[in-house]
């Protein structure tokens, strides 16, 4: 009963800051650009009136357009409950929980691809096509970067991997994190969340044409999507498991603001790139991961 | 009971459906499912009972005494091979049935019939004669229900391709297995390992056995034969027929001494395999050629798996091997299942529409939604996610690549290799079949043709729920089948025989069951609400273009066009192009072909120069008697010269 009370704690804890992060990028970029800037809360509200708004479904949708971001909601909700959160642990752990933290963050590209693709409109088939193809080059980043993390501390569990900080190589593995979380959650460089030129977008491009609960549910589980690869990239470099509880409750949360404040000045400092050159930079994370985890073993065993 | 009268049930079966099966088709049905149920039957007997069954005959056939063997291995692909060869069965009377193909239908029952007996005689032989007799037999039912619908010229060139490959791997065969009955004195099978000077004979069983699993680049046969063949005959081909490759493989790595690089080349080639098998396979077109690549790919997982295991064995039998062959292993069963449910559902659109070409698809899940629904669970599957089957192998294949790594012995480089390559296979995977489910069930039919469509009827359907619920069953209860995996890798690696695991089958269990509940309870509850609030149907909003028609929908070239890219050094593709001119202009066209490069830019331009050769060397040979005489004279000329100079003969 105490896991049940335990996870359900947890979960509403992932869900309910997860939203905040957008909203901190926001008013990072606004505070650069000297503009005043949405309300650190805009998203809660964004989300709280997309629940109410009716649905209006494409002709050509068949029901797993409704369906695919619910299961990617869910699957993202599940990856949360893998991470464990400092010196509390995981709500679950067992050993090679990170391969299947790894695929639920697939089967939510998955959904969110597929339900793309059900409105037959061009922009949302571009905006698959960038998505699904450059997971190729962040899904061997990630691989190889939880394999360092695997090497250094000789487990396969999340728990187990994320105590200590990554070692000799954890400048290496953070730039390739920090760069993989900007991709993976479509911020700039690699795409830009503000846009309106369809043709230059990933993410905004698949979600054209939701609305209404559907529109809320994707928003919500892409900044859940973003705390999860900051808390990762946090807890990656620092050593989590040495702190006490206090102390890593609060190294956690700077953490999380720090790589929050980074995305938002990248995207203030930084003009999203050329698409040819996005496959460059993501090569570029998939080398930093790989000479991270080449540290980790020869290194390691030196 | 024992699994000996069961096989005699099935064999027998078999053998009156062979018989029988062209005139009587419900008799033969029935018959085919009893001999396939007394497979199964036998086949769990073994898994989950007694470890091992043998059986020696007097009656001899060619001279040698018939000497059977079941053991954990050989029934774990029985077991498939029996499920397969049911599903099949069903699926063939709707959707091959005798109305429509009057003449091939009963010719493909029998063939069919003799296909799962020789695979069977293949499975539970062990006398090396009886496996090569087995092995022929098995190509060449295979040949015949690739070639059923032998009017048309591409399936006979995909037919003449298979029998020609398979051949050339059969010559490897016949030299391994004579070469062993040479070397122990006998043609009876069985473990060897302490024999170290048979070593070397592994490399001729990894080539010959190698063709027919498909290992790239022994593949060429493989991409035509299974997209040409109906497509029935494609789910067993690619679910079970290249199987018995990596059966062979597995079979002789595991009972014949094995080289120390053999576990290095069997990762290597495996990583290989998955990479490019599924990076061919997301450029394709024709979706069943999409699927064939797609099984390369997967036979190059179960490699993975089954090097890491060659490798664990040579650096003292590290338990991560175990873990490896294990998910290989179930990989072998899951696959068969996912393989076999999608080209089922591919059948589906093809019996419906006629054509293979994605490009000319789209929308078809209102019409048929149910092929829609287990294709898509089907994709799921194969592209490895949680919670269905696929992704319990591939995470015990990662687990054990996993545990190699951390393990830092001298395998750990290979195995970090390995696994990038299986992560970015299966990314490649994920974007296939986004691919492939969205260009032939979603968006706006692209043709008018195939705008109108059925859905087949409950005979084509009924064997795609069983397969699909053998895909849930083994993602939400794993570890249900974990015992008899276990058989079959104690039966590879005895010392590997106990029941226990570090993998945490049963946890991954029950999350796979929670998350399931909760992906049903979250869609049910996204639409509810979506209901309450008011739902209305418009036009695809597209940023706000008021005529989007068919044509304008992403095409599966554009889809696959960015990965692709990094792959066009091998993929090479030729593309046909006219461009647009002028102000007006009245037709521009792309068309774009990706060649088999193994076949077309390496065999066939090799063949072209064997043959020019010997063109040129033909000449000498024209019917011109006087020229023959001349060659006479000057061949003793050249001879007294050479023995007047001092030569010695």
């Amino acid at each position: 009963m105490s896991t049940v009370i335990d996870i359900v704690f947890r979960l509403a804890w992932w869900l309910l800051l997860a939203p905040l992060l957008p909203g901190i990028i926001n008013r990072i970029k606004a505070w650069v650009a000297g503009r005043r800037g949405p309300p650190v809360l805009q998203l809660y509200y964004d989300l709280a009136r997309l629940w109410q708004k009716e649905v209006v479904l494409s002709t050509l949708a068949s029901p797993g357009f409704v369906a695919g971001p619910a299961v990617g909601w869910i699957s993202l909700t599940a990856a949360v409950l893998l991470i464990p959160l400092g010196p509390l642990g995981a709500g679950l752990s067992f050993r090679g929980d990170v391969v299947l933290m790894l695929y639920l963050l697939a089967l939510a590209r998955f959904c969110t691809t597929w339900a793309a693709m059900e409105t037959g409109s061009a922009f949302e088939g571009m905006g698959s096509a960038r998505e699904v193809s450059y997971a190729v080059l962040a899904e061997a980043a990630m691989i190889a970067a939880m394999l360092s993390l695997s090497v250094h501390t000789g487990s396969v569990s999340l728990t187990k991997m994320l105590e200590p900080t990554a070692g000799p190589g954890a400048v290496l593995l953070a730039a390739g994190l920090f760069t993989v979380l900007l991709a993976e959650n479509c911020r700039v460089p690699f795409d830009d969340p503000n846009t309106h030129l369809e043709l230059t977008m990933i993410h905004e491009a698949m979600v054209l044409d939701h609305s209404g609960p559907p529109l809320a549910v994707i928003l919500h589980g892409a900044s859940l999507k973003l705390l999860l690869f900051s808390v990762l990239l946090t807890e990656a470099v620092l050593p989590m498991g040495q702190l006490s509880p206090f102390a890593a409750t609060g190294a956690l949360l700077a953490g999380v603001l720090t790589v929050t404040i980074g995305v938002g000045l990248v995207e203030s400092f930084l003009a999203r790139f050329a698409f040819r050159r996005v496959p460059l930079l993501l090569t570029m994370a998939v080398l930093l991961c790989v000479f991270a985890l080449l540290i980790a073993w020869k290194g390691g065993a030196a | 009971m024992t699994p000996g009268p069961l096989l005699l049930i099935a064999a027998s079966s078999l053998a009156a459906g062979f018989v029988g099966g062209g005139r009587w088709s419900k008799t033969w049905l029935g018959l085919t499912l009893v001999g396939a149920a007394a497979g199964f039957w036998a086949a769990l007997i073994i898994l989950l009972g007694p470890p091992e069954w043998e059986w020696w005959s007097e009656f001899s056939v060619g001279g040698e005494f018939l000497h059977l063997r079941l053991d954990g291995l050989s029934a774990l692909f029985l077991a498939l091979l029996s499920l397969v060869g049911a599903a099949g069965a069903v699926y063939a009377r709707e959707y091959w049935s005798d109305q429509r193909y009057p003449a091939s239908a009963p010719r493909g029952r029998r063939w069919w019939s003799s296909l799962v007996l020789s695979m069977g005689m293949v499975l539970t032989t062990s006398n090396g004669l009886h496996f090569l007799m087995g092995w022929e037999l098995f190509t060449v039912s295979a040949f015949f229900l690739i070639t059923l619908d032998r009017q048309s010229r591409e399936v006979r060139a995909a037919g003449w391709l298979y029998l020609a490959a398979s051949h050339a791997g059969t010559v490897c065969l016949f030299a391994f297995f004579a070469l062993l009955a040479a070397r122990t004195g006998s043609w009876d099978l069985g473990p060897v390992r302490e024999q170290v000077a048979l070593a070397p004979l592994l490399w001729l069983a990894l080539l010959g056995f190698g063709v027919k699993a498909g290992v790239f680049p022994l593949h060429v046969w493989l991409p035509s034969a299974h997209a040409s063949a109906p497509s029935h005959v494609s789910a067993i081909m690619s679910g079970v027929a290249i199987k018995m490759g990596v059966y062979g493989i597995v079979r002789f790595s595991g009972w014949l001494p094995v080289p120390a690089l053999a576990g290095w080349i069997v990762i290597a080639f495996g990583s290989l395999s998955a990479l490019l098998g599924i990076a061919f396979a997301f450029a394709q077109n024709d979706y069943k050629r999409l699927l064939a690549y797609c099984s390369v790919e997967n036979v190059g997982i179960i490699l993975i798996g089954v090097g890491a295991a060659l490798l664990a064995i040579s650096h003292g039998d590290a338990p991560w091997g175990r873990l490896a062959l294990a998910g290989a292993l179930l990989h072998v069963w899951n696959h068969g299942a996912f393989k076999s449910l999608l080209f089922f559902s591919a059948g589906s659109v093809l019996h419906a529409t006629g054509t293979r070409e994605m490009s000319r698809l789209g929308g078809l899940w209102r019409t048929k939604p149910w092929t829609t629904g287990l294709f898509a669970l089907g994709a799921l599957a194969v592209s490895g996610l949680p919670p269905l089957n696929g992704f319990v192998s591939e995470w015990l294949v990662y687990l054990g690549l996993f545990d190699a790594v951390t393990g830092q012995g001298p395998a750990a480089g290979a195995a970090m290799l390995a696994a990038i390559m299986l992560g970015v296979a299966g990314a490649l995977a994920l974007a296939s079949f986004v691919k492939a489910g969205a260009m032939i069930f979603l968006g706006a039919a692209r043709t008018q043709a195939t705008s109108k469509t059925h859905e087949g009827g409950w005979g084509m359907r009924a064997p795609m729920l069983a397969l699909a619920a053998v895909c849930v069953a083994i993602g939400l209860a794993p570890v249900l089948f974990w015992p008899a995996v276990v058989r079959a890798v104690s039966v590879w690696h005895p010392v590997w025989a106990a029941a226990d695991t570090t993998a945490p089958l049963v946890t991954l269990g029950w999350v796979h069951v929670a998350f399931a509940v909760s992906v049903l309870v979250a869609a049910r509850f996204l639409w509810k609400r979506a209901r309450q609030n008011g739902l209305s149907r418009a036009l695809t909003w597209d940023c706000g273009y008021a005529a989007p028609t068919a044509r304008m929908q992403y095409s599966g070239g554009s889809f696959a066009g960015i990965a692709a890219g990094w792959f066009a050094w091998i993929l090479l593709p030729v593309t046909r192009r006219l461009r647009p001119r002028g102000p007006m202009p009245e037709q521009a066209l792309q068309q774009q072909r990706i060649p088999e490069t193994v076949l077309e830019r390496v065999l066939a331009p090799a063949g072209d120069v064997i043959i020019q050769i010997s063109t040129a060397v033909r000449r000498l040979q024209h019917g011109h008697l006087q020229s023959y005489i001349f060659y006479l004279v000057a061949g003793l000329a050249a001879l007294s010269g050479f023995v007047c100079f001092g030569g010695k003969p």
